[in-house]
């Protein structure tokens, strides 16, 4: 009698993860042609290689466009406005407005099906082959220009000195699976290093700790056993009085590449009324097929394929779908890693309103320890820290409590540094955090550059300007309101008593961006 | 238009591809830690991923090396959670049950992780505790269902419950799986083959190997059951042809006493005792070195394949008292009753049977067993529920 069959015998544990093609990187969103074409670029894992694709994956880029809106600026604002705040922008986005779909299904590594769902001039789809800029005319004339390929990675940011701001143990540490209490080690989080906190602050002796090296490697340390608290009560400062900053401004991806699927589409192509609708959201997600429809009895319908032009997007499409998993989503930068603590079952795109009590209660969170440590610089803070002198480490249960210490961050409109996001001197309103982050898309404003938060550049260094949300948009620099590029801001830094003196990230990516499409870089040689 | 499963692509990665990688990580890994002797997460890698070749190549050998590599590199970096759990799965492997409780010991932590508590009702479910491990099971499903929780459970039904019950969770588990785990799918869908193969259902049986050799191609484990439907079918050259290649790849002793058995089974003891000899010397010496897992084989090897009844019944008795469970309880039954001793072999057929284990096998040896007791109306109620659940019980069988 067999008596030991068990799943035991194939149950890998594995000691970390691969890279997965269905890693989504990053969204990048933003008007070109003088308003009249919109470019999205999906980045994700460049696996197994740049320019090469895994036929396990299904991506989506899902848009919708509608009219501007913004948060009515009357009244007070309370916790009970924001809930119902949650509540409308849900209706609107799972009630409303309907989204069009791009999909791109992996046939083999070097071609893809890429179809056109629910657009207005009807369902068509067309085959393509990677690495290639092509050309797609649609049904009623108009052209999209799509490339899917390997690219450089268009992120450039201080990944390891994020990290090392959240305490976030594995980056730093060997970290096993099981111990799911010593990811985020409960330090107070910071841009400072903590005077004492010996688990996270730089070491001379090792410059590379927590920097991911070329060969893939991260050089680590055994976790000392705990407790792994901080019982400090001030921030860490050298003989000549300076902060260290937890941040040294280096590319931690320079020299990477990722995967990307980029269309850059007339707005008309998404919307027959491109003036009334000038918002354009998208999000991006990734799907992989599930074991069970890696083996087939029925294969796959050739309509798609021999009848591209006929296909209505009913049934069958969704008989797809059903043959894979959600893995990923991806709208806006930080999104997830800040702010959703970068949990599995997250991964909710567009549709992550449920999570808006927890967005207050994490920014909270965050606010607690990134909040003194801008007022220790001497810059205005947005968040309520009650002038604490040093980073606290303090968690919410409730919303109601989290939610008087971050009103203003959530809600302060966000400057920006010049009139250049608005280059027709419209009456666009400034986006307010709130809006950015729920729902979870890339908002294109038409009529502005697309920069962040208005879309996303290619150009623009979101990190940073994440971390400008914790500013005071009231106050001023040298005689100029804070903006969101402020902490990118040379001078700023200069002028601080910190060191190394260096925006948090790096100003520009590696490698230029192209003036034409697909705008994203050549990516780098790569050894396979 | 295809009746047979067919790939989604010409050629999906199996065994082969998967193996080739295999033996490549652990050469890279390899050469990484001898260049950087103090990198904990390099070494933690090596030694997942040699239990990852070990695995696929079921040789013993390959597992003796996962551990020399694990009891090294904690002995190098001290008891860490993930070293000990490996620890504790390679011991559970090769049935050494109370060293897993030792292992997940290691590490104070270690013992309330879901993993190890996935492990430990692994264990309740080998120590006989079947209601505390299907509760344990229930509980870490309710928690976080994973497709190996959900297929532990689905086998404990298949055991100890309602098959189709049990077919239902393997299907559920299977929903849990992408196109990246094709090596569980696989596995999957040999359990779900096994379960039709042991109520008789022959053409299910055919369609699940057949999904799982889609799925994964190339694997031995696919071709063993295979080999044994065949032989169940009265494909006897077939089968063996199959064994054979099995053979070849693997050099499993199980597999070589499997292939004796079938030419026992097709009149052929000649051709049968060379691969029982080299079955038994590879027991044997796995004995020798201190191995407890082939106790159950040797049990069996020795009542049925070459009849030495004192050393079945030696083998039956150290397997029961590490692992007292239906199965070992049975196998101690028979080989009781195969050295005459009656009434201790009635307790412990009655001890297997009162686990609610079904089973078509054990009932046929319970029914031959009360036979030989004299207590004809059992045999027959017994006999009865055997060809109930498998009119083809008789049929070649293999160990797995």
């Amino acid at each position: 009698m067999a008596d030991h069959n068990d799943p035991n015998a194939v149950n890998h544990i594995f000691s970390d993860i691969d890279y997965s093609p269905a890693d989504l990187y990053d969204l990048f969103g933003w008007p070109t042609n003088e308003s009249r074409n919109v470019v999205f670029a999906l980045t994700f894992a460049a696996a197994p290689a740049a320019g090469v694709l895994d036929s396990d994956l299904l991506y989506r880029l899902l848009l919708t466009s509608h009219p501007r809106v913004a948060w009515p600026a009357t009244g007070e604002v309370t916790v009970d406005s924001i809930l119902g705040y949650f509540d409308a922008v849900k209706d609107k986005y799972l009630g409303e407005l309907k989204t069009a779909e791009i999909r791109v299904t992996v046939k083999t590594a070097s071609h893809v099906l890429v179809k056109f769902l629910g657009f207005p001039c009807g369902d068509f789809s067309t085959e393509v082959d990677v690495n290639t800029v092509v050309a797609i005319t649609t049904p009623d004339g108009q052209t999209i220009n799509a490339f899917i390929g390997g690219r450089d990675d268009a992120f450039f940011n201080d990944l390891t000195g994020f990290f090392r701001s959240i305490n976030y143990a594995p980056q730093f540490y060997h970290v096993p699976h099981t111990m799911t209490e010593a990811r985020e080690l409960p330090i107070p989080k910071t841009l400072l290093e903590l005077e004492g906190n010996d688990l996270f602050n730089y070491r001379e002796n090792m410059p590379e700790w927590g920097v991911s090296q070329p060969d893939g490697t991260t050089p680590k340390l055994d976790l000392p056993p705990g407790p792994w608290t901080w019982n400090g009560n001030s921030f860490k400062k050298d003989s000549n009085g300076n902060f260290r900053f937890v941040y040294d401004g280096r590319d931690c991806r320079a020299g990477q590449n990722c995967n990307a699927i980029v269309f850059e589409m007339p707005h008309s192509f998404i919307t027959p009324h491109t003036n009334e609708n000038r918002l354009v959201n998208a999000w991006g997600e990734s799907w992989v097929l599930k074991a069970a429809h890696k083996v087939e009895s029925i294969p796959d319908n050739p309509s798609w394929v021999d009848h591209p032009w006929k296909v209505i997007r009913e049934k069958e499409v969704d008989d797809e779908l059903s043959k894979y998993k959600l893995v990923d989503t991806d709208g806006q930068p930080f999104a997830d890693a800040a702010l959703s603590e970068r949990e599995d079952d997250r991964q909710l795109g567009a549709n992550n309103f449920w999570l808006g009590p927890h967005f207050i209660k994490r920014l909270a969170h965050l606010g607690w320890g990134f909040g003194p440590s801008i007022s220790a610089l001497g810059l205005a803070c947005s968040f309520d820290h009650d002038n604490s002198p040093v980073s606290v480490y303090k968690t919410y249960d409730l919303v109601a409590t989290a939610f008087p210490r971050v009103a203003k961050t959530l809600f302060q409109a966000l400057n920006m540094p010049d009139s250049s996001w608005n280059p027709k001197g419209l009456a666009i309103p400034l986006r307010r955090p709130l809006e950015i982050f729920i729902p979870n898309v890339c908002a294109v404003d038409m009529d502005t550059s697309g920069t962040w938060p208005f879309g996303r550049r290619l150009e623009d260094q979101v990190a940073t300007r994440f971390l400008s949300m914790f500013l005071d948009m009231d106050a001023e620099f040298q005689g100029k309101k804070y903006h969101v590029d402020l902490l990118g801001d040379q001078a700023l830094w200069d002028s601080a008593p910190i060191v190394p003196k260096t925006p948090p990230n790096p100003l520009h990516n590696d490698k230029a961006f192209l003036d034409a499409f697909p705008y994203l870089a050549e990516p780098w040689p790569e050894n396979w | 238009m295809a009746t047979q499963p067919v790939l989604r692509e010409a050629l999906t990665a199996g065994f082969i591809e998967d193996l080739i990688r295999a033996e490549k990580e652990v050469s890279l890994l390899t050469s990484r830690c001898k260049d950087h002797p103090s990198d904990l997460q390099g070494r933690v890698r090596l030694v997942y991923r040699m239990f990852h070749r070990a695995s696929l190549t079921g040789r013993l050998t390959d597992l003796g090396d996962v551990e020399a590599a694990i009891d090294e590199t904690i002995s190098q970096f001290g008891a860490k959670e993930d070293l000990c759990l490996l620890k504790a799965n390679l011991d559970f492997r090769l049935h050494r049950l109370a060293a897993v409780r030792r292992d997940l010991e290691l590490a104070p932590l270690l013992p309330g992780r879901f993993e190890a508590r996935v492990l430990q009702a692994d264990l309740a479910f080998q120590l006989g505790q079947y209601e505390a491990a299907r509760q344990t099971l229930q509980e870490l499903i309710e928690e976080n269902p994973t497709w190996d929780t959900v297929a532990r459970l689905a086998h404990w039904m298949s055991k100890l419950g309602d098959a189709a019950e049990a077919d239902r969770l393997y299907e559920e588990a299977e929903e849990f799986l992408s196109a990246k785990q094709m090596l569980s799918y696989a596995w999957l869908e040999l359990q779900r083959g096994m379960l039709d193969f042991n109520h008789g259902r022959y053409p299910e049986a055919w369609a699940h190997y057949r999904r799982a050799e889609a799925g994964y191609p190339g694997h031995w484990q696919t071709a063993e059951h295979f080999a044994e439907l065949h032989a169940a079918e009265g494909n006897f050259h077939e089968a063996e042809r199959i064994l054979l290649q099995v053979i070849v790849r693997t050099s499993k002793p199980e597999i070589k006493q499997a292939l004796g058995e079938l030419y026992m089974f097709t009149d052929r003891s000649e051709q049968a005792q060379p691969w029982f000899d080299s079955a038994l010397t590879t027991y044997l010496e796995s004995v020798q070195r201190g191995g407890v897992h082939y106790f159950h084989h040797l049990a069996d090897f020795y009542a049925d394949a070459r009849l030495e009844l004192a050393e079945a019944l030696k083998w039956a008795e150290h397997d029961m008292k590490m692992r007292p469970n239906f199965s070992t309880q049975s196998a101690l039954a028979w080989a009781l009753f195969r050295n005459g001793r009656m009434k201790e072999a009635s307790e412990y057929i009655v001890l297997a049977l009162d686990s609610g284990v079904r089973d078509a096998v054990l009932y046929s040896c319970a029914s031959e067993l009360f036979e030989a007791a004299g207590e004809t109306d059992r045999s027959a109620h017994f006999a009865k529920l055997a060809m109930q659940m498998n009119p083809k019980y008789r049929n070649f069988r293999i160990h797995h």
